[in-house]
């Protein structure tokens, strides 16, 4: 299980950093830098840049991601931004608007 | 502490006034006024203080109001209504105690706060 | 009405867990329990339970139902029905709440205030308007005090620590407190306070910024020294 979990009737307006992996079930805006893995499940709804090594969206996401190692957009995600990771995956049914820039020089 | 005598201020006394002492005491009564004890002080459900007090040990069952020193611990039990500031090393509020005022404790808190 | 024992053996489902390496700063507020280890800064409003694990920190203006600290907690606490400071807990701030329970081993400092409290409403958000340094401690006339106490304890009127206080007027005619009656309150504090909200909603209606109320907790903090 993962240690931290923002359930779903949470709202969070601010930051959130950690070195742990995040579970968000709820919303979150403003910003997340993570070194670890940030799921964003169905219900979830993030409005915020993320910085982290890997992330899993099957929420909505607004914003831009950054990720060291991989980004996965499952199937029914909404996603808006600008995505750069050297992985990207993206799921039949997943929907999402913006770049993609695969050409990390460096981790 | 173990001065031995226990004195005792019973239900139908009332005390006007300061009140000193070297021993232990325990107010089933009234007092009015000041108290400043070398040792243990027990406010009993029947007792009911007006007083800044001062002792080694507090505890209270009954009605308290005045600021409190005490130099080891301060015990608000369930019973207890007390209004007034309080200082010392520990103070413990059981459920159901009614308390209006503030605490000073010592409070270790981390570096980064 | 809930305290560390009867919670712990409820696990509940929809739980909120911030762990030990996380940091929040900001606003949070949510309808379920919040376990803190980690770390959260600025606004915490919830209608549920609040637990503070002994490794958590919160530094944070908390409006809740319950919380149960055995953390650190600096910050001003309104509960709408218990706060509880366990063996571990340690707490520099204001409680508001019915049922407070402090029990041996805990440390705290900051004052105690078993008034009723209104649903999410956040400690430091009365208006600094409507407390005139003259009125700052409504508190005074409620108590029974000693005729040897000066007239007045080292007042600390700029600080949030005030801030609490004037809600407790008017006092709930239920409430077998040992208070009694303060005298009327200045009408203006009166009206200006804003219809209490439901219990189920969040967040406040005009919630102030978190960097003011961070920074009035420090403040309270510092004058809270200088004043013993």
């Amino acid at each position: 299980m993962a240690n931290t979990v923002i359930g779903s009737s949470i709202v969070i307006d601010g930051e959130i950093s950690g070195d742990e992996d995040l579970v968000i079930q709820g919303t979150v805006k403003g910003k997340i830098s993570l070194k670890e893995s940030l799921f964003v499940e169905g219900s979830g709804v993030v409005e915020a840049d993320i910085e982290t090594q890997n992330v899993e969206i099957a929420g909505r996401v607004t914003g831009n991601i950054v990720a060291s190692d991989k980004v996965e957009l499952k199937t029914d995600c909404r996603v808006v931004g600008d995505i750069k990771a050297p992985r990207i995956l993206i799921a039949d049914g997943a929907s999402f608007k913006g770049n993609v820039d695969m050409d990390m020089k460096e981790r | 502490m173990a001065t031995g005598e226990t004195g005792i201020i019973g239900k139908g006394i009332v005390i006007k006034g300061s009140l000193t002492g070297g021993g232990d005491l325990v107010i089933e009564g009234r007092v009015e006024g000041q108290i400043a004890l070398k040792n243990h002080l027990t406010i009993e459900g029947t007792g009911k203080v007006q007083a800044d007090i001062r002792a080694e040990e507090l505890t209270i069952n009954g009605e308290a109001s005045g600021n409190i020193d005490a130099s080891t611990r301060v015990a608000i039990n369930a019973s207890a209504k007390v209004a007034g500031d309080i200082k010392a090393p520990r103070v413990v509020i059981e459920d159901g105690a009614v308390f209006n005022g503030s605490i000073e404790m010592d409070v270790q808190l981390p570096d980064d706060i | 009405m809930a305290t560390a024992k009867e919670l712990s053996g409820s696990n509940n489902v929809n739980n909120t867990v911030v762990g030990p390496s996380i940091l929040i700063s900001g606003r949070l507020t949510g309808d379920e329990d919040l376990t803190v280890r980690g770390r959260v800064e600025g606004e915490l409003t919830l209608s549920r339970t609040l637990i503070v694990e002994p490794s958590g920190v919160v530094k944070a203006n908390v409006a809740v139902r319950n919380a149960i600290v055995s953390g650190v907690v600096v910050g001003n606490i309104n509960a709408t029905e218990s706060v509880e400071l366990t063996r571990e807990g340690r707490m520099v701030g204001d409680i508001r709440a019915p049922r407070v329970i402090i029990v041996d081993g805990a440390s705290f400092r900051g004052r105690v205030d078993m008034g009723d409290v209104e649903p999410g409403r956040l400690p430091a958000e009365r208006p600094t308007v409507a407390r005139p340094t003259a009125v700052a401690r409504p508190a005074l006339p409620a108590r029974p005090t000693a005729p040897a106490r000066p007239p007045a304890p080292p007042p600390r009127p700029a600080a949030p620590a005030a801030a609490p206080r004037p809600a407790a007027a008017p006092p709930p005619p239920a409430r077998p407190a040992a208070k009694p009656m303060p005298p009327p309150p200045p009408p203006t504090r009166v009206e200006a306070r804003p219809a209490p909200a439901p219990a189920e909603q969040p967040a406040a209606a005009e919630p102030p910024t978190p960097s003011v109320m961070g920074a009035g907790a420090k403040k309270k903090v510092v004058v809270k020294k200088k004043a013993r």
